[in-house]
């Protein structure tokens, strides 16, 4: 099954949309309650990541017999240095999105706490591809 | 619908003299729970989770809380009202606390007893709850029989959040029960009976989620007890007995909106209201926030006084109350004695734990993997073919809704006057879900 969302860039009110909708199949599909935790906190943190740091982008989930793939493309500035993001704390947000309670430097680290799977492709001036893979078995 | 196993029981029921189908309730139920079936409201027990909203939206007072005999009492020589403090915020300020209890006891009570007697230990048996809890970062308060099944249904992966301890009333009907015992009287010949301002709480003593033994008689519908107090008030005017309630000002505000919050250290919430209610758990289940400590939830407005089978304006009983609590400001709490002993202590802690809360969930579409996710599939296709007008015309609260119930063999596609108005197939089916109410234009135009 797949779906498709679009990240509008600074639209924090917005997010949680292509969450709650993954949330509600997976529900569906009654995958155990701490796999679909898991698998809507990895991607709610991958959307605000985008909406804070990109310039737009789009959600592309597939949900098959046993694993979600999400995959999180937006074009904006990359990440200079991913060993540094991957750093809890470690956070280039902005005033404007701390102060919405964004941006404390937890949303990577955060992402790979709750993935089993999880490969982040960056170009600096080009955009970022984030794919996280969560296996229900 | 098709056969499945019942979990939960209920004490809300349609009355289908009365129900006209008219699909105010189904609209407006939080868990999907009803469906219009042969012209009439039909409940599926299993996802009704007793909110009473369908009650208080329902135009036409077709849904009603079955209640026990009030005759019961009768069985009994010594006849406790468990009586809850919303149910003073009901009257007017000028009939005082004493005057309202005397008219129980003219009901042929022999013992009035508050619920909120046992505040103080019930925040003892959270906060220890919490404590021995460490690993755990929000605790939902289990207060609101109502929200802990909506959990269960609707939001599985928060079952763990919920503090296990069981209800105040649970409490307090073995505190009174104890104290008229050490006073002499049998076991036997003593009946608690609590007057409850919403249909959980009847669900919770009849049903408990704890599966374990109330020591509640029966249960009173607020509103009654309301109606028979009022007339003795109109008929008898000011006749108040001494009596004995001694609630401190803390106690009093307990049922209200922040009532159980303000007990507690450190960051809480107090969420109240249905949709509030709703919100708040789909944040917590999506960890969008961060909610450390606890989080005091009521499905009705204002809490307790918002309850269903309330009188009074949920905000003039609430100010009531408060009145009340400002009176009783500089009381001194009178704990019962038995309290001080650990073995006592013990056996209620034993007594007020829940051993588990099994998560419900109502959506899985099936126990097998791989036949859920081609329903889920399928159900897609169907929702994406659906008009998504949400007209309930089909008997679902939305089209959504009804593709669920294709997929599940409740329902079928031309039941859809969208999708297929013109057959006679559609016509059939139209008229399964609506009766003879249903006419055709033709008819229509005779008038």
């Amino acid at each position: 099954m797949h779906y498709t969302f679009d990240i509008e860039r600074g639209n924090f009110t917005d997010a949680g949309r292509a969450s709650s909708s993954v949330k509600r199949t997976l529900k569906h599909l009654g995958v155990d309650p701490a796999n679909i935790k898991r698998t809507v906190v990895a991607l709610f943190e991958a959307e605000i990541n985008a909406i804070a740091h990109a310039y737009g982008g789009t959600i592309d989930v597939d949900i098959d017999e046993g694993k979600i793939v999400m995959v999180v493309a937006d074009h904006g500035p990359g990440i200079p240095n991913i060993d540094l993001a991957m750093q809890e704390g470690w956070s280039t947000a902005s005033p404007q999105v701390r102060e919405m309670g964004y941006g404390a430097g937890m949303g990577l680290p955060n992402i790979k706490k709750n993935t089993d799977e999880l490969k982040i492709d960056t170009q600096v001036g080009v955009g970022t591809t984030v794919t996280m893979t969560v296996y229900f078995a | 619908m098709a056969e499945r196993e019942t979990f939960f029981r209920h004490s809300l029921k349609v009355d289908f003299d009365r129900c006209q189908g008219c699909t105010t309730c189904m609209r407006s139920c939080p868990t999907g729970a009803i469906r219009i079936r042969g012209g009439k409201a039909v409940v599926d027990d299993n996802k009704c989770v007793d909110c009473g909203q369908c009650m208080k939206v329902c135009p036409h007072k077709a849904i009603y809380i079955q209640q026990d005999d009030f005759a019961l009492i009768k069985n009994y020589q010594y006849r406790v009202c468990l009586v809850p403090s919303t149910f003073i915020g009901q009257f007017d300020e000028q009939y005082r606390t004493r005057e309202i209890y005397s008219c129980l006891k003219k009901l042929g009570f022999t013992h009035i007893y508050e619920v909120e007697h046992e505040v103080e230990y019930m925040v003892g048996l959270y906060q220890r709850y919490m404590d021995s809890h460490p690993e755990t970062r929000t605790f939902i308060s289990p207060y609101c029989p109502a929200v802990i099944r909506l959990i269960q249904v609707r939001f599985p992966s928060l079952v763990d959040n919920v503090i296990k301890v069981r209800a105040p009333f649970e409490l307090a009907s073995r505190i009174i029960i104890r104290r008229l015992m050490d006073e002499g009287a049998p076991r036997e010949s003593i009946g608690v009976f609590y007057v409850t301002p919403c249909a959980a709480k009847i669900a919770a003593v009849k049903y408990p989620v704890s599966r374990k033994e109330t020591c509640i008689s029966g249960v009173i519908n607020m509103d009654f007890l309301y109606n028979k107090v009022q007339l003795i008030l109109h008929e008898s005017g000011n006749d108040a007995q001494p009596s004995n309630h001694a609630l401190t000002s803390q106690d009093v505000l307990w049922a209200l909106a922040g009532g159980e919050a303000c007990h507690f250290q450190g960051s809480q919430y107090a969420v109240d209201g249905l949709q509030n209610v709703l919100n708040f758990l789909e944040k917590l289940e999506d960890e969008a926030v961060d909610a450390q400590g606890l989080v005091e939830m009521r499905i009705c407005d204002q809490g307790c006084v918002g309850g269903v089978l309330t009188t009074n304006n949920r905000f003039v009983a609430r100010k009531r109350l408060e009145h009340r609590a400002q009176d009783l400001q500089h009381r001194e709490k009178t704990r019962y004695g038995r309290y001080e002993d650990p073995e006592f202590c013990k056996w209620i802690d034993e007594q007020m734990e829940i051993p588990e809360i099994k998560p419900r969930s109502i959506y899985k579409l099936d126990d097998d993997f791989s036949a859920a996710f081609k329903m889920a599939e399928r159900m897609r296709k169907i929702e994406k073919a659906l008009p998504g007008v949400n007209c309930s015309a089909c008997g679902a609260p939305s089209c959504a809704a009804l593709a669920e119930d294709i997929v599940r063999g409740d329902a079928r596609m031309d039941t859809c006057i969208f999708i297929n108005r013109h057959s006679q197939a559609s016509e059939d089916a139209i008229r399964s879900i609506w009766g003879d109410r249903v006419r055709t234009k033709e008819i229509n135009h005779e008038k």
